[in-house]
């Protein structure tokens, strides 16, 4: 199996998304947490959401306040998202074994 | 409820219209952004979210119309999520790829070559090209036909490059050098002789001129010519004709006498097609170097019209003494002088050559000759007529000729401009990927989205403006074609004001009341004024991305 193509910034909503998988995220929220511009952030979130690994619900928080629109990964994206972590994790030990000097450079 | 600043007002409404027009499938998408603007905080961090909401709604209204029916699809595997950046990226690569092939392959073609080629012409004043190399003017192309033609001892070769060679000592020595080859090209020292005026082997190339062609006048006015200059030199510049020394008198006496005034253009114009056919040069400018060339002595323009002048006082004075007869033969001689000088000549002695002729239909009629008298009044006429047209070619000359060869000299400096940015913006994009994946392998660049983005526009805008620049061109170059393969000259003068405008810097020109103006005195300025703050840009992203993503200790940690 390939190893799926993530940039910087989508790894950046998907480790919010990973650390409280079934708790639902506002846009703004995710866009303080991660430093991402909504012009960022909305096109990664909803490329998730076509591809269904990211459920979208509206939810009403105040009196007056207009609903807010929320996310969260759906169970085939938390399994996926985690499967994808755990290959560029053994992905970068194996490039840092390889960049370890033969001679001299490790640890004494 | 306290009024909404302005900026979010703004902002709220540049959302609502971004959801207005984005597809309905993108709506709720739209409305959860608009919602979360009620809790974002500051006025401006709200119209700063709401600009790059709108963005992304307002790419997909594009994408919509452009993908029309795209559906949404469910995927089962991790590597289909993002595999679609790779058919896209391919896509987009592949599209640089064949537009920059295409781009290329315009170079194949000889006509675009020669128009890339115009319209770097614009660039040659703003680098100095062509211009003072080693403290003498000199051109490289010309130097290597210069030794060519040496080597096949090609006298016309010679003869070409003797009529254009920037440095004045290669075209003296060029032009003995051709005549020594081939005596039939003696004439080639009157066409050299005009453009330097004043050197010592005129003593030498004047006697052989006028052995070569007797009858011509080009000699004696160059002779005048050095005479003149001679004097300047000397600082004994005469104030009358009294004044001036024998040898000029007697040098125009047999200007004014000679039968004819060749400035050997046709001679010049057919060995100049030769030459470009036997060195196959498919430079336009050395083509059409000397269509402009008047051909005359710069002094000889002077010289003619003051001895016009005080030849029609000499007569009038005999007339009013009652010798009506060499009085009349005077005037002959002005009006014939007049005649021989041509469209270019007569414009400047034409107001004398007119006056002589109305001397002459006035003399007639007191001779009673009708018929003669007439005849001399229509000449005066067409001496008016011809120096007005003169003056009418000068003015739309000078205030940048036809409108059409204006703007397609435009067009090509603007396409050929865009060619140069677009393939440099193209060349960093490639520079920066390469950099950035620290490799030479293909498979490890991976542009970013602005990079590839920028790269994709540059492709285009490099295939786009080479097409503008070789269909622009084209007609041009036929014109050009026409005239070396039929000596067809008839279009020539438009490929010449064509020319004659690629060689204006961009900017340099400026419209007034309908007219053309050239005002290249500050454009190098500008330019290069505007490559240092580019520069210094350039520099100050550099800092600011180096200190903004440099690592940091908590980072590492």
């Amino acid at each position: 199996m390939k190893t799926p193509r993530l940039s910087p910034q989508t790894l950046r909503v998907l480790e919010r998304f990973i650390e409280g998988p079934t708790a639902w995220r506002y846009g703004y929220e995710l866009s303080r947490e991660t430093g991402l511009k909504s012009g960022t952030l909305y096109p990664i979130l909803m490329r998730l959401a076509k591809y269904g690994l990211l459920e979208t619900k509206w939810v009403t928080t105040e009196d007056g306040v207009p609903p807010r629109h929320t996310y969260r990964l759906t169970p085939n994206g938390v399994a996926l998202v985690r499967s994808t972590f755990a290959d560029s994790r053994a992905s970068a030990r194996t490039a840092l074994k390889a960049r370890r000097p033969a001679f001299g450079g490790g640890k004494a | 409820m306290t009024p909404l600043a302005f900026s979010r007002s703004v902002a709220i409404a540049l959302l609502r219209f971004a959801i207005w027009i984005a597809p309905q499938d993108t709506h709720d998408w739209g409305r959860g952004m608009l919602s979360e603007l009620n809790h974002v905080e500051g006025n401006w961090s709200a119209l700063i979210w709401s600009l790059g909401s709108a963005g992304v709604l307002a790419k997909h209204a594009v994408l919509a119309v452009i993908l029309p029916g795209s559906h949404r699809r469910t995927v089962s595997t991790a590597s289909e999520l993002f595999e679609k950046e790779i058919p896209m990226r391919k896509a987009t690569l592949a599209v640089i790829a064949s537009c920059v092939a295409a781009s290329l392959l315009f170079f194949l073609a000889p006509t675009f070559r020669q128009a890339f080629r115009v319209s770097l012409a614009q660039w040659h004043d703003i680098f100095h090209v062509r211009f003072d190399i080693d403290g003498q003017k000199s051109d490289p192309e010309l130097q290597a036909l210069a030794r060519r033609a040496e080597q096949n001892h090609d006298a016309e070769g010679l003869a070409f490059v003797a009529a254009r060679q920037p440095n004045k000592a290669e075209a003296i020595r060029l032009a003995d050098e051709a005549v020594r080859l081939d005596s039939n090209l003696t004439w080639i020292y009157a066409v050299v002789a005009v453009q330097w005026s004043f050197f010592p082997e005129l003593d030498r190339w004047v006697p052989a001129l006028q052995r070569f062609d007797q009858t011509n006048a080009l000699s004696y006015l160059i002779t005048a010519e050095k005479i003149d200059i001679d004097q300047v030199g000397g600082k004994k510049i005469p104030r009358s004709m009294e004044e001036e020394p024998v040898a000029w008198k007697d040098a125009m006496e047999a200007a004014f006498r000679s039968g004819k005034l060749d400035t050997y253009s046709s001679q010049l114009k057919e060995l100049d097609r030769r030459v470009l056919l036997r060195y196959r040069i498919d430079n336009p400018f050395q083509a059409l170097d000397r269509h402009y060339w008047y051909g005359v002595p710069s002094y000889a323009v002077w010289d003619s019209y003051r001895y016009a002048k005080s030849l029609i006082e000499a007569a009038d004075t005999l007339e009013a003494q009652g010798d009506p007869k060499p009085a009349r033969e005077i005037y002959l001689s002005v009006a014939r002088f007049g005649q021989l000088s041509g469209p270019d000549g007569g414009f400047f002695i034409g107001r004398e050559a007119k006056e002589a002729c109305k001397r002459l239909a006035t003399l007639s009629e007191k001779d009673g000759n009708k018929t003669e008298a007439s005849f001399y009044t229509s000449l005066a006429d067409q001496f008016d007529k011809k120096a007005e047209m003169q003056r009418a070619s000068w003015r739309s000359r000078s205030r940048g000729g036809s409108s059409v060869p204006h703007w397609n000299a435009f067009l090509v400096r603007v396409s050929g401009f865009l060619v140069l940015f677009c393939s440099g913006i193209l060349v960093i994009c490639t520079l920066g990927v390469v950099v950035r994946s620290r490799s030479m392998d293909f498979s490890s660049f991976r542009p970013s989205p602005l990079t590839l983005g920028l790269a994709f526009a540059s492709a285009i805008g490099t295939l786009l403006s080479s097409a503008v620049l070789f269909v622009t061109y084209w007609p041009y170059s036929q014109l050009l074609q026409r005239f070396l393969r039929t000596s067809d000259d008839i279009h020539l003068s438009e490929l010449s004001a064509f020319l004659g405008d690629t060689q204006l810097p961009l900017g340099s020109e400026f419209s007034q009341a309908g007219s053309w103006y050239v005002g290249t005195w500050n454009v190098v300025f500008f330019f290069w004024f505007a490559v240092t703050v580019l520069c210094a840009f350039a520099l100050l992203i550099a800092f600011v991305r180096h200190f903004r993503t440099r690592p940091r200790t908590s980072a590492a940690a």
